[in-house]
């Protein structure tokens, strides 16, 4: 039974434009103490599916359907109609999350000792003083220097890689089964990322936490993650594990997105791979395919009838397009959304 | 700066009254026991009972000294009452205040006495307490019910929130003055606490838009949301993460509402609304002015401490002000 299974969730916002599902149809399984990393460009909906989790999208977001089964002992709960109070439980508790932003995910105005034993507080039943030697404990985890001296600091103390780390001591504070890390390292510089993933990872070997990694940077996912989804436009494209992926990669945006980076170490053989066009915007997605507009192997008119269901073509790895396993040469791309 | 001490000032003056002017000793030993009449100034009955069986009627030199000769006192700095007059040789040696126009300052009353031989400087004194008091009480309801209105309204968004900005419209609308007049004159006994309690009552709107405005900006905060990752509730988020960094705008107009809560009870004291005698206020010496024209001192003075005081916490208010705007917090790092 995988810790958690998100079962075809949809979540949309109702703004006064109409209906717009940021999340459709998505689903996704996470095991105990793996690393499933969720890929995708801006405004694809990874980060609004690790929000709608824990339910903290904000309005006028809401999850419309699917069941997000969360396998606690005790049994599995199904985290979209839990009650809000045994919602907070989890929330911190049995999930913790990591946020983009460090610098400013914290209160400026609470020290960091103060900030992490609040995270101890809301879920254990300790003394002040027993939440402030935890908070000391999870510094030196996230091997944060000093961390004795760090405990009384404020946040506009800390650099951005320190405030991470603390992020981290916090999400990680009341021992949580499963991570949700929303681009940690996005707003940090290469140094720090690499520190950062470097620490995530040790953490999952030595606590056994699993971590859904959201990131747009392949080579993030290529470091650290068990498995991968790749995520366009809503919806999971393709999804294996890792080493399949970057083995094997069968859905023609993966192809793209993995010809696109630069070549490593050495010199760039001509000009970069772009994928043509640009991210739909929800408001318009395309008809069938969601990427058929800038798919170099689309097939009008069967690329633009049905939407392409999720099919497993080789083991443990889903594709959803139709042609996938026979893609064929690449054609020019006349996309119908524009110049990229 | 030189604000902030001459409110401290006008504090410790407030707190201190019955021992900076007053004819009643700060400390004294009679009869082998020590008491302290002078806290009779704050309230009637914590005066002494033994110095009314023994039939002081109010009159402690004299008294003390014929009585026990064995009693010592520790006198005010200033021997003048602020209720009545100072009577013949009632000092030994001192004659009894002039009154009307013969009480001009002068070095036995600094600062004058009123048409009844008050002494001006005392009753300035402890009109320190009544204006002081004012400020910070009436402030202090305002600002309370004013975070809270405007803490609900932001935070809860929707129907809370249309509630609360149409209750703080409404009372937005009451003119102050005119509601404490009608009060007032419905009142049998209207007392201080009166005129404090509706200043407060109606002075809470704009902290209630201010906070309101704060909160609805620091809900979409990061570290709320993170909060809220974590698991906390909402009265959680409310008073512990956003309440604390709401409140510096919000000091602002409390500083700058004690100052206009002081020339409210002001003028009040001055159309003879505010209240009665003998409290004594300083907006009430200004009213005896009203009829003494050629008594000036009873206007300098308590209408100097007036202005300096309103301009102490105006210039609280802006330095504040300035410390706070996020704008110019930018420009300062």
């Amino acid at each position: 039974m995988p810790l958690l299974a998100i079962h075809n969730l949809v979540t949309a916002f109702h703004t006064p434009a109409g209906r717009v599902p940021a999340v459709d149809g998505v689903s996704l399984a996470i095991d105990r103490g793996r690393t499933l990393g969720l890929v995708g460009e801006s405004g694809c909906g990874k980060s609004v599916t690790a929000m709608s989790i824990l339910r903290l999208v904000a309005a006028p977001g809401t999850i419309e359907s699917g069941t997000i089964l969360l396998d606690q002992p005790g049994g599995a709960v199904d985290l979209v109609s839990l009650p809000e109070p045994a919602l907070r439980k989890v929330r911190g508790g049995r999930i913790g999350m990591i946020f983009q932003e460090p610098m400013t995910s914290l209160n400026p105005v609470f020290t960091i000792g103060d900030q992490i034993a609040e995270a101890v507080r809301l879920h254990r039943d300790v003394t002040r003083e027993a939440a402030r030697a935890r908070a000391l404990e999870m510094l030196k985890l996230v091997r944060l220097a000093d961390p004795g001296q760090r405990l009384d600091e404020y946040p506009h103390q800390l650099s951005g890689g320190m405030r991470q780390r603390v992020m981290i001591a916090m999400a990680l504070a009341c021992e949580p089964d499963l991570v949700i890390a929303d681009e940690p390292t996005t707003a940090l510089d290469v140094t720090i990322q690499a520190q950062i993933l470097e620490l995530l990872s040790d953490l999952r070997r030595r606590l056994g936490t699993a971590i859904l990694l959201i990131t747009h940077d392949l080579g993030v996912v290529a470091e650290t993650c068990d498995d991968v989804a790749v995520m366009y436009a809503g919806r999971i494209v393709e999804q294996a594990p890792a080493t399949e992926l970057f083995a094997h990669p069968l859905h023609p945006y993966t192809i793209g997105l993995l010809a696109a980076r630069p070549a490593a170490g050495g010199r760039q053989p001509g000009p970069l791979a772009t994928i043509p066009g640009m991210v739909p915007p929800p408001q318009h997605f395309p008809e069938g395919c969601r990427f058929h507009p800038r798919c170099g192997y689309a097939r009008l008119p069967e690329c633009a009838a049905g939407p392409p269901a999720l099919r497993e073509l080789r083991p443990g790895h889903f594709v959803r397009c139709d042609f996938a396993a026979d893609l064929g040469p690449p054609h020019a791309v006349a996309t119908g959304l524009g110049a990229a | 700066m030189a604000a902030l001490g001459f409110i401290v000032a006008l504090l410790l003056v407030a707190l201190l009254a019955p021992a900076i002017a007053g004819t009643k000793p700060v400390v004294c030993r009679y009869k082998g026991r020590l008491y302290a009449p002078c806290l009779a100034y704050f309230d009637r009955r914590l005066e002494p009972a033994i110095f009314a069986t023994d039939r002081f009627r109010g009159t402690y030199p004299r008294n003390l000294k014929e009585k026990d000769p064995e009693s010592w006192a520790i006198w005010p700095l200033i021997f003048q009452d602020p209720y009545r007059s100072v009577r013949n040789d009632e000092w030994p040696g001192r004659p009894e205040n002039p009154a009307q126009d013969e009480g001009r300052p002068s070095w036995q009353n600094p600062f004058g006495t009123d048409q009844a031989g008050v002494d001006v400087l005392a009753k300035m004194v402890h009109g320190t307490t009544v204006a002081l008091l004012v400020g910070f009480v009436s402030m202090g309801i305002a600002g309370t019910i004013g975070v809270i209105v405007g803490a609900l309204g932001g935070y809860f968004g929707g129907w809370v929130d249309m509630l609360t900005s149409r209750i703080t419209e409404i009372v937005m609308c009451i003119p102050t003055l005119v509601l404490m007049l009608a009060i007032i004159s419905l009142l049998e006994k209207p007392t201080i606490w009166h005129t404090m309690a509706i200043i407060g009552a109606t002075g809470w709107t704009g902290i209630a838009r201010l906070t309101r405005g704060e909160f609805l900006r620091l809900k979409g905060s990061e570290f709320v949301m993170a909060a809220r990752a974590a698991g906390a509730g909402p009265v959680r988020i409310m008073l512990r993460h956003i309440l604390p960094n709401a409140l510096a705008p919000v000091l602002v107009p409390i500083t700058f509402g004690i100052a206009s809560a002081i020339l409210t009870e002001s003028s009040l004291s001055f159309l003879g609304f505010g209240p009665p005698p003998p409290t004594a206020s300083w907006g009430s010496i200004l009213n005896d002015a009203r009829s003494n024209h050629s008594m000036w001192w009873l206007v300098v003075f308590p209408g100097t401490a007036i202005f300096l005081t309103v301009l102490a916490y105006n210039l609280i208010g802006e330095g504040l002000q300035e410390s706070t705007d996020p704008r110019l917090r930018e420009a300062r790092k």
